[in-house]
């Protein structure tokens, strides 16, 4: 069953579009990944899934319902963000008591274990948090709400890399404990790449890729030797990246489907072809010129 | 996973509990007006003199008017506080769509409209008393109510209050729609008032004072201000319905 069944979504603010025709559905029970450069449309996207923001065109349908201003949505979903508000009247203690109220599967034991565990202080507010502490807040409240479409927006922004490390885990046991759908938005793909299942790569609003983390891992090769005899190489080719590294050395990412000869070929020439990981396929795919950042720095 | 069922109007309860405990703080502010209000209430909201032959008298009024008048402005502002982006946003930490926040909203300012007209009644006497002990006041004359005025009082100021509180909230929820009503309403406020003042004859506001002021019939009242108010709130709530939170 489809959790999530997007088709040729789209939205609009004013004239810019921020999400063009996406396409693409998510599976339930699947750790999702949304990968996409700064202001790609990652946030706008989780958001529209969320029920929060409305869409312009295309379909959305979340449960199979519409999540705009959706009940039954809204009960099962949980979207957890940096900007998520809690009242300033209570406590955290009193805000993990409220969730609990809300939330079915809540398990209480759980969000006061973390709770414990990250040593927070009942009595406080959640204003006076540090962004860090926010973040794991947060976090603890979207792991102990079990929900079945849980969604985290940059999840881990703010937080120590112990923290971190801790976070990914607590996420893995409860998935693994208590399989539901989780989309986890982050630009750093390293970090999660062994926690996803599938990634979805979007780039400026439209949908790039998406593939099951195994599948993204071999999407690509990398080809590095001199400038010449890559670029004689990759002749009939369309790479995705080329980069000049150094006196007369190139580095050329390409599709992974070269036929053994060509493979042979390339050896022959004193090319050096390398694996490319998950990370930098994703930022060779969304990078916005072929060049990358030394373009704007060559001279001439 | 399996799917949970919640029926909305468990949700709504649960949102208004949540309300009752989070803004906490707006019974505060209740508190410290209405003891301004006393402080500005003490000298007597209305006073006259006269003499005849020998006889010079003052008199003084002491009513829960000026009390009731700023529990009036504290709802209209208390509505407009809670249709700000900060409150919205909290609703939706948790379980809830738009419809249940405003129904659970609509239900919170009830409770402290009902709470602050109940207040009006007894802090007018907690002032009253004071006055009694504070002011060298040589006769005092204290209207006795029958249950059924104090009931009517009660109700209508509670009514009063509520009025103001849905006129509030369905200002709060337009400047949310479109800051633009920031300048609109006022403007058509004070210019209701400066008209008024021009022309001579108050018309604009005075006759939306006289459309609830000079009703006679209790009922009739209650039905006027019901009307009013959940036409402001309906307005309201179809507003926010298309609104998308947290842009």
């Amino acid at each position: 069953m489809n959790v999530v069944v997007c088709h040729e979504l789209t939205k609009q603010y004013g004239r810019s579009k921020a999400i063009q025709n996406m396409t693409f559905q998510i599976a339930e029970n699947k750790i999702t990944g949304l990968i996409g450069r700064n202001g790609a449309g990652k946030t706008t996207l989780l958001k529209i899934i969320a029920g929060y923001l409305h869409h312009s065109a295309g379909d959305i349908q979340v449960f199979s319902e519409n999540p705009f201003n959706n009940l039954k949505v809204a009960a099962n979903t949980i979207f957890i963000d940096n900007e998520m508000s809690f009242s300033q009247g209570l406590t955290l203690k009193e805000l993990l008591e409220t969730a609990g109220s809300f939330y079915p599967n809540w398990n209480h034991d759980l969000a006061m274990k973390l709770f414990d565990y990250f040593s927070f202080n009942p009595n406080q507010y959640h204003g006076n948090l540090s962004k860090g502490m926010k973040s794991t807040f947060n976090m603890i409240v979207g792991l102990a709400a079990r929900c079945p479409l849980t969604i985290m927006d940059e999840p881990t922004s703010g937080m120590d890399s112990a923290t971190r490390k801790d976070f990914y885990r607590a996420l893995l046991k409860e998935y693994i404990a208590y399989p539901r759908t989780i989309i986890l938005s982050s630009h750093l793909l390293d970090e999660v790449e062994d926690l996803l299942e599938e990634v979805l790569l979007i780039k400026s609003g439209e949908k790039c890729l998406h593939l099951s983390i195994d599948q993204l891992k071999e999407y690509a090769i990398g080809v590095r030797g001199k400038t010449v005899n890559v670029e004689k190489w990759t002749e009939k080719m369309e790479p995705i990246s080329v980069q000049e590294i150094g006196a007369n050395m190139s580095y050329a990412v390409i599709r992974n489907d070269r036929s053994i000869k060509e493979l042979e070929d390339a050896r022959q020439l004193g090319l050096e072809v390398t694996p490319v990981s998950a990370e930098d396929i994703c930022s060779y795919l969304t990078s916005k010129t072929k060049g990358g950042i030394d373009h704007v720095f060559s001279r001439g | 996973m399996y799917l949970a069922e919640v029926k909305a109007w468990d949700i709504v309860k649960k949102q208004y509990r949540y309300k009752l405990k989070s803004y906490f703080g707006v019974f505060t502010s209740l508190i410290v007006i209405q003891m301004l209000a006393i402080l500005f209430s003490f000298n007597g909201t209305g006073s006259g003199s006269g003499s005849s032959n020998s006889i010079q008298y003052d008199f003084y009024y002491y009513t829960s008017d000026i009390i009731l008048i700023f529990m009036m402005i504290w709802a209209f502002i208390t509505a407009i506080i809670i249709t700000t982006r900060a409150y919205r946003y909290d609703d939706f930490s948790f379980v809830t769509n738009r419809a249940i926040s405003v129904v659970s909203n609509i239900l919170f300012l009830l409770s402290a409209s009902i709470f602050a007209g109940i207040t009006v009644y007894l802090s007018t006497h907690l002032f009253q008393i004071l006055a009694f002990y504070f002011k060298d006041n040589y006769s005092i004359i204290v209207d006795s109510l029958t249950v059924t005025e104090f009931v009517m009082g009660m109700i209508t100021s509670i009514l009063y209050i509520f009025l103001f509180a849905s006129a509030g909230y369905l200002v709060g929820i337009l400047i949310q729609l479109h800051k633009g009503f920031l300048l609109i309403i006022p403007t058509i406020l004070f210019g209701g008032l400066i008209l008024d003042g021009i022309g001579g004859d108050s018309r604009v506001i005075v006759n939306v004072t006289m459309f609830f002021g000079e009703e006679t019939s209790f009922i009739l009242f209650i039905c006027k201000i019901v009307i009013v108010s959940s036409f402001l709130l309906l307005t309201s709530l179809g507003i926010s319905n298309r609104m998308e939170v947290r842009k």
